[in-house]
């Protein structure tokens, strides 16, 4: 018979974390290999462990899940990521995936879920719901994945706004430091969102952090 | 008499402009005219009324003593001036007689006018003592006022944030948990595997109405763009739960530092949605936020009947809380008519209005 699968547990809560180690271990196929409630727990089982999957709560106490997914991508590349939250998928899903998870598990779907989810990133397949699929699907038909970006669509001055509001300047810092009006500022940011497809400025607002971050390495 | 007593309040108004020095030289020296005058004159034209104001003048804004020895001036001066021109009355002791019942006139005029000057200062000391400690006293209220509204914000914050991070994990621990024996009991073939799938079904529903409390207790995340993201899902939510036209209009992003502004902020458009189509009968709703010149700028437009006139007292209420929260974060308030025709709200807040408390949240 083939070894079980290998899954590691990540989550500050004991009895979230007893409920899927029973959960999951009720499947032959699966076996938990260790379980942290904290990154530095999380990184040091994960180094012994050696799971296949990581199961990881993105709002762990005291620090991010988004970061410990994105430094288990960065040091594991193979290794299979489930992100699960309390939290919406309609807010978190595309920032997990984004960090290096390949599946996204709502907390109140777990039961029904997370075995399905163990599965699917097997296959390797993304395991988020439709909707967030469709999000992602349609920012890819907009002509944006991973680290390929439109800018070249935004004229020099929208480049300028797009990269500021990245830094963390505010919609007036912006203007001060463009030297032109708000309005001017916000009519910008609008035609940025037609450009690059998004739909509101939260969302523009996260994709220019994500660009700044990433602008260092182009 | 209107004109007279407007010509008192002006030179009132005057005289309480300068300083006591300035006044005591023009009482001596309108004096002096006075007695002057009374002189070239000559015996049959009184002045003693014309004596008297200089001397009321300075027994007010001088001082007793000073308004004494003006009496005593006026009273020599008329003396002299009648015996310059030749003992008129034929008399010594007459002169003398009408001289002293002039002065004691004027003693008893400056007697007068000091006791009301004290009594018109004591008075107006203890108004100013009062309003100063009703002043102390609605400003500790408001203090108090205030505390009490952060805290109960606060309360209902811990709440919140309590219902998401230990309720909800513990339900859906318990989830699991249910989800296992569920597992256990099919693999035995026992029927009671359904009973105990219907309990994770149960539980599953008290975690999404556990969630849905802990959103309403806590709306806004505290990060900059929680207000953002909690219009966001409010306008979708509300168009999905009303059946009607929601939308947050935000071209660029607008970052709200303090999470205790931007919890008041939400609270105010989720005030205004709600008159908009409970009492409004709105079927579109625009929210726009955006950065103002100085600060924030909230709006809630909506195509609704627009406000009545009186309004009932719910709505009433709904539109007082709705001032008091713009208060306590220095925002201003306003209503008006909508580029739809019905009620347009706009709230603005200046980055320099922002009490220094929310800092420290």
């Amino acid at each position: 018979m083939n070894e079980p699968i290998k899954v590691f547990l990540v989550d500050d809560h004991p009895l979230v974390r007893e409920g899927l180690t029973n959960l999951i271990n009720q499947q032959p196929r699966f076996r938990v290999c260790g379980e942290a409630e904290n990154v530095p727990d999380a990184l040091r089982g994960i180094e012994t462990s050696d799971p296949d999957v990581a199961i990881v709560d993105i709002s762990l106490k005291g620090s991010s899940g988004l970061e410990l997914i994105k430094q288990l991508k960065a040091l594991r590349p193979r290794l299979a990521i489930i992100a699960l939250s309390m939290h919406d998928e309609k807010f978190y899903a595309e920032r997990a995936i984004r960090a290096g998870a390949r599946g996204y598990v709502m907390k109140r779907e777990s039961t029904k879920k997370i075995v399905a989810a163990i599965d699917e990133v097997l296959k390797g397949r993304l395991c988020i719901s439709e909707q967030v699929a469709a999000g992602l699907a349609e920012k890819f038909i907009g002509g944006r994945t991973g680290n390929d970006w439109p800018v070249e669509l935004l004229s020099d001055r929208e480049l300028e706004v797009f990269n500021l509001l990245g830094q963390g300047f505010e919609t007036r810092q912006v203007a001060e430091t463009l030297n032109v009006s708000m309005k001017t500022v916000q009519a910008y940011c609008a035609r940025i969102k037609q450009k690059l497809k998004l739909s509101t400025a939260s969302e523009l607002l996260r994709e220019a952090i994500r660009w700044h971050e990433q602008e260092p390495q182009r | 008499m209107g004109a007279i007593g407007e010509l008192g309040n002006r030179a009132a108004r005057w005289l309480e402009g300068r300083s006591r020095g300035e006044i005591a030289l023009a009482c001596l020296v309108s004096i002096l005219i006075v007695g002057y005058v009374d002189y070239v004159t000559g015996i049959w034209f009184s002045l003693s009324v014309i004596y008297a104001m200089p001397i009321a003048v300075a027994a007010w804004y001088v001082n007793r003593p000073y308004a004494y020895l003006l009496s005593a001036m006026s009273a020599a001066e008329w003396v002299l001036s009648d015996l310059a021109h030749g003992l008129p009355s034929g008399s010594n002791w007459i002169e003398l007689w009408n001289g002293t019942l002039r002065l004691l006139f004027y003693a008893f005029l400056v007697l007068l006018l000091g006791r009301l000057h004290d009594l018109h200062r004591n008075l107006s000391r203890r108004v100013e003592e009062r309003t100063a400690a009703l002043t102390r006293e609605i400003a500790e209220r408001e203090r108090l006022e205030r505390k009490l509204s952060e805290a109960a914000d606060d309360e209902r914050r811990s709440i919140g944030q309590d219902i998401h991070d230990s309720l909800c994990q513990h339900l859906t621990g318990t989830a699991l948990a249910s989800q296992v024996l569920a597992g256990r009991l099919e693999a035995r073939g026992l029927a009671e595997a359904a009973d105990s799938q219907k309990i994770v079904d149960l539980v599953e529903e008290a975690i999404a109405m556990a969630r849905g409390m802990a959103k309403g207790l806590q709306p806004v995340e505290p990060h900059p763009d929680g207000l953002m993201l909690a219009l966001e899902e409010f306008a979708a939510t509300t168009s999905e739960l009303f059946r009607i036209a929601c939308t947050l209009e935000c071209d660029s992003p607008v970052l709200v530092e303090w999470p205790g502004v931007a919890t008041h902020l939400y609270r105010i458009a989720q005030e205004a949605v709600g008159n908009a189509v409970r009492h409004g009968r709105a079927t579109a709703v625009i929210i726009a936020l955006e950065t103002a010149k100085n600060g924030i700028r909230l709006s809630v437009g909506d195509n609704g009947t627009g406000m009545r006139d009186p309004m009932p007292d719910a709505r009433g209420l709904g539109l007082k809380i709705m001032a008091e929260r713009a208060k306590v974060i220095g925002a201003r308030l306003s209503f008006g008519r909508s580029e739809a025709g019905g009620t347009e709200l706009v709230c603005e807040v200046n980055r320099g209005d922002i009490p220094a408390y929310f800092d420290h949240e």
